[in-house]
């Protein structure tokens, strides 16, 4: 599988990178790198690994305080991405950089030093079929690319890459948001680029697997230094995670044992339409009992949102019925699901889980508001409201200087422990937490993990929606695989085989 | 009849060429609210230079005042940041005293040798707008620094990765809006009033903002808008001309252009057609780019 | 983090400012307003330092300006207040305008309909009516944003005109007519504000609006509720706020705030009394506009805005003297009123980044 090492020429190298932040954090430190031609040269670290400087510093997005680039040999300094662009580097971003309410030429084509006052789509259209043949890529150049799959859009970022002439690829995670089907073929594709002596630069936090499947070499960055360079062959996955971690990582969480209790939600046939006016939840019908966690595994976009949306009261439900406690809710607006117990993590933290101006009372308040033991004849009761969010803010490890901070502030993790003080304490009954790892780094993961099935100790009821099948998997007591809006079968979590239910998500088991 | 036509075709005018300016600079991310005050600015920067050198000179002083008066809501609102709104409400109510102490002493007619061309009745200004309409078209969808501009106004940061000039863009694109919103009101003053009376856009300004609404953002309809409204506004200020025994009072009809200014907003911003408008939107409108 | 490379300062986003930068920031346009105003009044022939000092002692001086600028002042306090509620949830309420038009009418309709009624019931009732048909006129432009989804600044500058020319249909040649010219009838004697030292008393309402809609705001859970929707939309969903009903509400309150200032404008002035020629009450309506700017400029704190208001008032009275004392052109007074607001409007550039310079 893996080729030897070392054999293609070096494009890009780094010398002694160092950033620091105002402040004084050291984001990049006395980083030494080299990229070669045909060759898949992952770079892995945690969230705030410094990989995302190191990215944007190999494109021209920020200057290094010290250290030197070399690009084929001659030292160079990019003072924007255009300068990078023009050196054949290459970028595919992760909040992809495309406009789509545009084609996928006219995304191409944007910016090309060479296409020219008026445009002439029919050259570009020819050299752009050369292109995608050469590398085997299929894809509708006249689509707008807000009608294409996450994985395709992707291509499009590759492919105006490679247009520009690009001899260095830069991927930031580049398997995050694609489906199992798809990610295999986007391997093979990358294979047959790296064939074709273009250096390619994976970055990633999550899915090790995959960069296992693929590089050649691999470098660990942790806090700003270069903790490991490895060839893969030589590499093990538990080996690798431990470096990224810095400690020795739990894979298993065990899952406590409780009784399965009374029923908490039914929910028969449910159907509802997503924003564009489809169907995209069809006829799903289950039951959650206390102290059980319910996880529906599935690639984005299958019809979750929609699920997790329609139980919260956020989305019109087309046909059929949800009951909570033996009470029918299916037209009970969000506040009398709120007040009934049920607690909603959205999948958006910033902006939606959390406001960002507001301060972490002011944050908590979000679920007290309604609350009559914190109003006082329509007033707020500021102190009663103070009290209670230095407690859950304790109780939850949100790390801040005080209550008064704004959220704004606050990093990753820190934001999701805020979301969870501020839902978890107010929910009895009904945790529906949609997508609450994603993004996360290990330990916050690992932290929200264990608070879900706290949730479930004390008896509640835990929807979880996830794209990560093995969090499903590890602490899930039922696991309903999504595909187009339907489930494609419940099983218990005991008969859950991974492949099987790998399969079953990406609509790949029928036809085994 | 044929008078009142020529006289609608002289307020769509006005409109068209202020609106697909407006229409330009939407179209790179940039509202410019300030229009009614851009359009005042032109008119009396116009009216003046007619009086003291002619009509080529008028249009070409309005043009330049009004691309100022851009820069300057291109540099709050694009290189300081400034909300949109609060930049253009800025420019508006700085049009508005300064246009009062600067041409009110000039109100009246302009003098018998200042009288613009027409051709039966209808000055050529109108194949002008035609033509601009036209070319903003062209310019939109067929070149490169079109696709440049509709990217800048959907998604700076795509744009910025493919090697656009984001600021430089916009800074473009709001300065050419405020030359035709300039030209637009010096064309209002000399031409269609061929006189100064205290703030004489009256509302038209609004009107050609709205317009860029309506118009899902595309040139070619704007054009259609431009020429309904300047049909009602004109009714609303001379019905007589159309039925002599009009029995309305005239504030009555005053209000037409603004009520039936809602009644479109209403119906365009209905479910069935606010998914077409939302994605013709451009993305990225009002929003000021903040490169982290 | 933007970086200007050849004047090697830096730009420092600054998430967020408290109220004594505010108050530095906006002391700090003022200034710079008043330099660029000086170069006008210096090509007008007149000491730009004498002319402020005219300005500011004929503004303060009980005798004189006070009253005017005390009464001006606060009615930009009814129009910031009416744009600040709104804009606490983030809509634009560029409809005080209209408001404030519906708000005369309200007011005057009963004035005329009662002419005989005791002063004591008279003036509550045309206050009421007056906020009656601001709500209303308002609640028209929240329905229309928050039931309908029209952009609320169009629809409000819209019924702006509508509002504009409903009143001229009234008084010029309409059932209001007076005998002067394209006048209204005056007001009965019944109708007529007390004064309370050199003010009338809808301008201590005011300034009670103001303290009222701070702890509103601040304090109670529909204020708390409008902030939520304000910040983000998303979020107030998820926590089950009703947007189509908070932006119904916001547009209502400010469109009774603003319609107060109907009665507060013409029966609080004894140099109105009526309503003028129609250029006349066109040129206090787009006074009104001023409250979008003030109320920024204060955070949209309406305690701040107190303060605010009467100085910005000052400027509008006191400056009247540049054309009626030292004979300057018609005009300049407004113009420095314009500058006032594009200084403003520009320097909230600093309420978002500070310049540091680099070493």
């Amino acid at each position: 599988m893996h080729r030897e090492v070392g054999r293609g020429e070096a494009i890009l190298e780094v010398r002694g990178l160092t950033k620091i932040y105002p402040g004084g954090v050291v984001a990049l430190d006395n980083v030494d790198l080299e990229f070669k031609s045909g060759e898949i040269h992952a770079i892995l670290g945690e969230n705030g690994a410094g990989k995302t400087t190191l990215m944007n510093i190999l494109f021209g997005v920020l200057q290094p305080d010290r250290g030197e680039i070399y690009v084929h040999g001659r030292k160079v300094r990019f003072r924007s991405p255009l300068d990078a662009i023009n050196m054949g580097i290459g970028m595919v971003h992760q909040q992809r950089k495309l406009i789509p309410a545009h084609t996928v030429l006219e995304n191409i084509i944007l910016g090309h030093p060479e296409a020219g006052k008026i445009l002439d789509f029919k050259k570009v259209r020819r050299d752009i079929e050369e292109l995608c043949r050469k590398y085997g890529f299929k894809i509708d150049l006249d689509a707008r690319v807000w009608q294409l799959s996450a994985g395709e859009q992707q291509l499009v970022e590759i492919l105006r890459a490679l247009y520009r002439g690009a001899k260095i690829l830069i991927l930031d995670e580049p398997t995050s948001v694609l489906t199992p089907l798809e990610t295999e073929a986007f391997l093979t594709s990358l294979k047959s680029m790296s064939r074709q002596e273009i250096a390619l630069v994976p970055f990633v936090t999550h899915k090790l697997p995959e960069v296992f499947a693929i590089s050649d070499r691999v470098t660990i960055l942790r806090r700003g230094k270069v903790v490991k360079r490895i060839e893969t062959k030589d590499a093990t996955m538990k080996a690798l995670a431990e470096h990224m971690v810095g400690k020795e990582v739990l894979f298993v969480l065990s899952k406590p044992k409780v009784s399965i209790g009374g029923e908490i939600l039914k929910v028969e046939n449910l159907s509802a339409m997503n924003d564009k006016g489809l169907l995209a939840l069809k006829n799903v019908s289950f039951t959650i009992r206390e102290g059980e966690i319910f996880g529906i595994a599935g690639v984005s976009g299958n019809g979750q949102q929609e699920l997790a949306e329609v139980l919260a009261g956020l989305r019109r439900v087309e046909t059929g019925r949800i009951i909570f406690m033996g009470r029918d809710i299916t037209n009970a607006s969000v506040l009398e699901r709120l007040k009934m117990g049920i607690g909603y993590i959205p999948s958006e933290r910033l902006g939606v889980g959390v406001i960002g101006g507001f301060s972490l009372a002011e944050n908590i308040l979000m679920s007290l508001y309604f609350d009559k033991e914190f109003v006082n004849r329509g007033l707020l009761n500021y102190k009663k409201i103070r009290e209670y969010a230095e407690k859950v803010i304790s109780e939850f490890e949100v790390v801040a200087p005080s209550i008064n901070t704004k959220a704004a502030y606050l990093s990753g993790g820190n934001l999701q422990r805020l979301v969870l003080s501020r839902v978890i304490p107010k929910t009895s009954k009904l945790l529906i937490a949609n997508l609450p790892t994603t993004g996360l780094d290990i330990a916050a993961t690992e932290y929200v993990r264990k608070r879900l099935l706290e949730c479930k100790e004390k008896g509640m009821g835990v929807l979880l929606i996830s794209d990560d099948l093995d969090e499903v998997l590890q602490i899930s007591d039922k696991i309903a695989p999504i595909y187009e809006g339907r489930f494609v079968s419940i099983l218990q979590a005991e008969e859950a085989q991974k492949e099987v239910v790998g399969a079953m998500m990406t609509g790949a088991y029928s036809e085994r | 009849m044929w008078p009142f036509i020529a006289r609608s075709l002289e307020v769509a005018t006005i409109l068209l060429i202020a609106a697909v300016g407006e229409l330009l600079n939407q179209r790179s991310g940039v509202i410019n609210v300030g229009i009614e005050g851009l359009m005042l600015l032109g008119a009396a920067a116009g009216f003046i230079a007619a009086l003291f050198w002619g009509l080529i000179p008028a249009f070409i002083i309005g043009m330049l005042i009004g691309g100022l008066f851009g820069l300057v809501h291109a540099i709050l609102s694009t290189s300081l940041k400034v909300n949109q709104v609060v930049s253009g409400m800025g420019i508006w109510l700085f049009a508005m005293g300064f246009v009062t102490y600067w041409a009110d002493r000039y109100s009246g007619p302009l003098p018998r040798g200042v009288v613009s061309p027409r051709i039966y009745e209808l000055s050529p200004m109108f194949f002008i707008a035609l033509i601009i309409v036209v070319v903003i078209w062209f310019i939109l969808s067929k070149t490169h620094l079109g696709l440049k501009v509709k990217s800048v106004g959907e998604n700076p940061f795509a744009a910025e990765v493919s090697g656009v000039k984001v600021i430089r863009t916009r800074y473009l694109c709001t300065i050419i809006g405020g030359m035709l919103a300039g030209l637009a009101g010096a064309f209002l003053s000399t031409t269609y009033l061929g006189a100064w009376s205290h703030l004489p856009t009256k509302g038209l300004g609004w009107i050609a903002f709205a317009l860029v609404m309506f118009s899902l953002w595309r040139p070619l309809i704007l054009l259609g808008g431009a020429l309904t409204f300047g049909f009602i506004w004109q009714f609303a200020i001379s019905p007589e001309t159309i039925y002599a025994g009009i029995p309305a009072p005239l504030p009555l009809l005053r209000m037409l252009p603004f009520v039936a200014t809602i009644v479109v907003l209403t119906i365009i911003s209905r479910e069935k057609f606010r998914r077409k408008w939302a994605l013709s939107r451009p993305e990225a409108l009002g929003e000021p780019y903040i490169k982290e | 983090m933007t970086s200007l490379e050849t004047l090697k300062l830096k730009l420092e986003r600054v998430p967020v400012v408290s109220g004594g930068q505010a108050v530095r920031i906006s002391l700090l346009s003022l200034v710079f307003s008043f330099i660029i105003f000086s170069i006008f009044l210096s090509i007008e022939g007149a000491n730009p330092i004498d002319a402020y000092s005219n300005i500011f002692s004929f503004a303060l001086d009980p005798n004189l300006g006070l009253p005017t600028t005390l009464h001006r002042g606060l009615f930009l306090l009814f129009s910031t207040l009416a744009f600040v509620v709104a804009y606490s949830a983030r809509l634009w309420n560029v409809g005080m305008e209209g408001q404030f038009y519906l708000g005369t009418i309200g007011a005057f309709a009963v004035a005329y309909s009662l002419p005989e009624l005791h002063p004591a019931i008279l003036i509550p009732l045309m206050l009421l009516a007056g906020a009656i048909f601001g709500a209303g006129y308002g609640a028209l432009a929240g329905f229309l944003r928050g039931k309908l989804n029209v952009n609320e600044v169009v629809g409000c500058l819209m019924l702006n005109n509508i509002a504009f020319w409903l009143v001229y249909l009234l008084t010029v040649g309409g059932p209001w007519a007076g005998i002067a010219e394209s006048t209204s009838r005056p007001l009965p004697p019944n109708a007529h504000a007390p004064i309370i030292s050199y003010t009338p008393f809808t301008s201590y309402l005011a300034i009670g609006i103001a303290i009222v809609l701070y702890i509103f705001l601040s304090k109670s859970v529909v204020g708390y509720k409008i902030r939520v929707l304000g910040n983000s939309p998303t979020a107030a969903q998820h926590i089950g706020i009703n947007a189509p009903r908070t932006y119904i509400l916001v547009m209502t309150i400010g469109g009774a705030i603003a319609g107060l200032s109907g009665y507060h404008m013409w029966a609080g002035d004894p140099a109105f009394l009526m309503i003028p020629r129609p250029e006349a009450y066109k040129a206090i309506g787009d006074l009104t506009y001023w409250g979008l700017i003030i109320g920024l400029v204060c955070l949209l704190n309406p305690v701040a805005a107190i303060p605010t208001s009467v100085f910005i008032g000052s400027i509008m009275m006191g400056s009247t003297v540049l054309v009626r004392r030292l004979r300057l052109p018609f005009g300049l007074d407004v113009l420095f009123l314009g500058l006032v607001s594009i200084t403003f409007a520009a320097f909230q550039f600093f309420y978002m980044y500070k310049v540091r310079r680099m070493k």
